[in-house]
């Protein structure tokens, strides 16, 4: 009997709590904070604090403080459903963000879609995260639009014709490579060979000493910088000078570190452009490195991104609405770190595409691809 | 040439996969424990290493730190972990096992970051071209390392009274004890001795990729357990052919069907196929 009675007690309890805790707007964020993405997870979550941390600081959603509801999803699809599921029932999230890959960002994007929650997915780029339906949305480049501007790069802007490709074989590096191979031809390029490497690789021996016989003009490699770091180091140091060029998977200080002076020279294209005018890109830089000490990163600026759309169409919506608040978001007009955002029909990003290249240990400028024929993403 | 060079790459892969599972075996053959853990002490080895080096600029003391600290705390782990389930059936100290290392990879990260560390001056990188054959100094030295240790294991034991009383507790522990010899002696040199190797492979492993991570054990971790099985669990001597064949198997997959299977499904097959012809692994015995 005296059991029931407490257990009587804990709906009453918990819509107490509910009240107490209505005075925030909830925004869930799912993202890898331990096993082999954590470093990825990490950088995600500061860039996504911050933008809250700024967010709050300026007024909040009409006065009202965000809280960022975090789980930690192991970048895994079998812990990013139930996550999604509790954000949706348990922490009753009208708007959530991935800070997670394309795996588990794919898995939760059709639990948001099926309770009519607006998603955004700040930097996982498999073209079927957003083709799970009108709620979902993705603030950095899929990864065919990404591997469409590398062969521009290198066939159009570089003149390199003879490309050996080493793909890392999971969403991100398979959607990279097949967007480049649907343009290489086009740009003139000509494929002599493809690698491929599992996430787990670090050790590039044999494709090295294959490369080297190839002799080929350049290399498309895709890779995170836990495994670029480590096959830039010993494509170097094994006597392969042509240039290497990468994507936003690199983009991190933490890709020098590890591949050294291998790195100077090194070419990725990614969606942060360090040596920007813009106020925006400026202020996230300096607010960044003060807040975590860190150097900012592709992921830091693509979780600050997204949060940031978010924040706006918040405040644009003045409700709690769902659908009012993916209406606000489709129609996003931001100027955020990472450049314009404004989305197409399917939720897919609309912006150039930085260039930048390695010079003295750090990242700079190098070109900016702005072919919105070339990087136009798919409508449906 | 480039078949050489790919059998080359093989055979340093297998010495490291080599040096991770000897100790593992040796594990396994005394105490009929399957040590995951294992693959953690080697993630420690690389942390020990770059945190050494990149305070000491010796890398000499690095390698000791990594091989002496790393092994006394596989002996730690066996005193602490191992020592109160022996008499419980195998899967306890197995699950026992595959907790302390989820624990140690979240510890690492706790403690030295999620991103890894990398070499602030990284050593051995040079690139020394012998005999037409493009390997880093580091590489090299892996090479020379893993004969040197495995050799010396061999000589140890073969020909010292420890090597005997070894031996002796692997064929009939109750045999060996009624002869005077100290079992628990024996136990303690035995996870030293793993450990040690085992932490100079992550060492080595730390500079050749200048990156160590909290996860660089997750491979290691089953790939070893693959290499003991096909090596005729608890044979040394067939954990040696095994690794060196497996990392041969895996350079030249990695290049002729990489676009089929990754490497460690490669790895997986190999395995596979040689059970089904040799159900028993390739070797038996110590």
């Amino acid at each position: 009997m005296k059991l029931k009675n407490i257990l009587s007690l804990i709906p009453a309890l918990s819509m107490f709590f509910g009240f107490a805790w209505a005075d925030t707007v909830k925004v869930g964020f799912n993202v890898p904070l331990t096993g082999f993405a954590a470093a990825d997870g990490e950088s995600a979550l500061n860039g996504a604090k911050l933008a809250v941390k700024q967010a709050n600081a300026t007024g909040g959603i009409n006065g009202k403080q965000i809280e960022l509801v975090i789980y930690d999803d192991q970048a895994s699809p079998k812990e990013a459903v139930p996550i999604a599921n509790r954000l949706i029932e348990k922490d009753g999230v009208k708007v959530a963000v991935s800070g997670s890959y394309s795996g588990s960002t794919r898995a939760a994007a059709g639990v948001f879609q099926a309770a009519g929650i607006p998603y955004i997915s700040a930097f996982a780029i498999h073209p079927g995260i957003t083709q799970a339906g009108k709620y979902i949305f993705r603030t950095s480049f899929m990864g065919d639009v990404q591997g469409r501007a590398g062969a521009l790069l290198i066939g159009q802007t570089m003149q390199r014709k003879r490309v050996v490709v080493i793909t890392l074989k999971n969403d991100f590096g398979k959607s990279l490579a097949a967007g480049f191979k649907a343009e290489a031809a086009n740009f003139g390029i000509e494929i002599i060979n493809e690698y491929e490497y599992s996430i787990r690789d670090r050790q590039f021996g044999s494709i090295v000493a294959k490369v080297r016989a190839d002799k080929p003009d350049a290399i498309y490699a895709s890779g995170y910088f836990f495994t670029a770091g480590p096959l830039v180091n010993q494509l170097r140091s094994g006597g392969v000078a042509v240039p290497v060029i990468g994507q936003e998977g690199y983009d991190s200080e933490q890709f020098i570190k590890i591949a050294g002076a291998a790195s100077e020279g090194v070419i990725i294209t990614t969606s942060l452009d360090r040596d920007s005018n813009s106020p925006e890109t400026r202020s996230f830089i300096t607010e960044y490195e003060k807040l975590t000490g860190n150097k900012v990163d592709m992921v830091a600026a693509s979780g600050h991104t997204a949060l940031n759309v978010v924040v706006t169409a918040l405040r644009k919506a003045g409700t709690r609405n769902p659908e009012a608040i993916r209406n606000a978001i489709a129609q996003t007009q931001l100027t955020a770190a990472t450049g314009h955002i404004s989305f197409n029909a399917l939720g897919e990003v609309r912006k150039n595409v930085q260039v930048q290249i390695v010079r003295n240990g750090d990242w700079h400028y190098h070109s900016e691809i702005r072919d919105q024929t070339l990087l136009a993403p798919p409508e449906s | 040439m480039l078949y050489l060079e790919l059998f080359l790459q093989g055979l340093l892969q297998g010495s490291i996969y080599a040096l991770i599972a000897v100790g593992l075996t040796l594990v396994y053959g005394l105490l009929r424990i399957l040590h995951v853990a294992h693959a953690g002490l080697y993630t420690l080895g690389g942390y020990f290493g770059v945190l050494v080096y990149n305070s000491s600029g010796s890398l000499m003391l690095s390698g000791v730190v990594a091989m002496f600290g790393v092994g006394i705390l596989g002996v730690i782990i066996y005193r602490l972990c191992y020592e109160a389930i022996l008499d419980q059936p195998p899967f306890v100290p197995l699950i026992a096992s595959i907790g302390l290392f989820i624990a140690m990879e979240e510890l690492y990260r706790i403690l030295f970051g999620s991103y890894g560390i990398s070499y602030a001056n990284p050593p051995l990188q040079q690139m020394l071209p012998l005999g037409g054959m493009y390997l880093r100094e580091g590489e090299w030295v892996t090479i020379l390392v893993s004969i040197i240790l495995i050799g010396g294991l061999a000589w140890l034991s073969s020909h010292t009274r420890l090597g005997l009383a070894w031996r002796a507790t692997v064929t009939d522990p109750q045999m060996a004890e009624s002869f005077g010899i100290d079992p628990i002696r024996v136990r303690y040199f035995n996870f030293f001795i793993g450990s040690a190797l085992a932490g100079t492979a992550g060492m080595i492993v730390g500079i050749l990729n200048n990156l160590v991570e909290p996860t660089m054990g997750s491979v290691p971790s089953y790939k070893a357990l693959a290499i003991i099985v096909l090596g005729g669990l608890g044979s040394v001597r067939g954990t040696l052919v095994a690794a060196l064949a497996l990392g041969v198997v895996e350079s030249f997959g990695t290049i002729y069907l990489g676009n089929v299977l990754n490497r460690d499904a490669i790895a997986f097959v190999f395995l596979i196929l040689v059970l089904m012809v040799r159900p028993q692994g390739m070797f038996r015995g110590i």
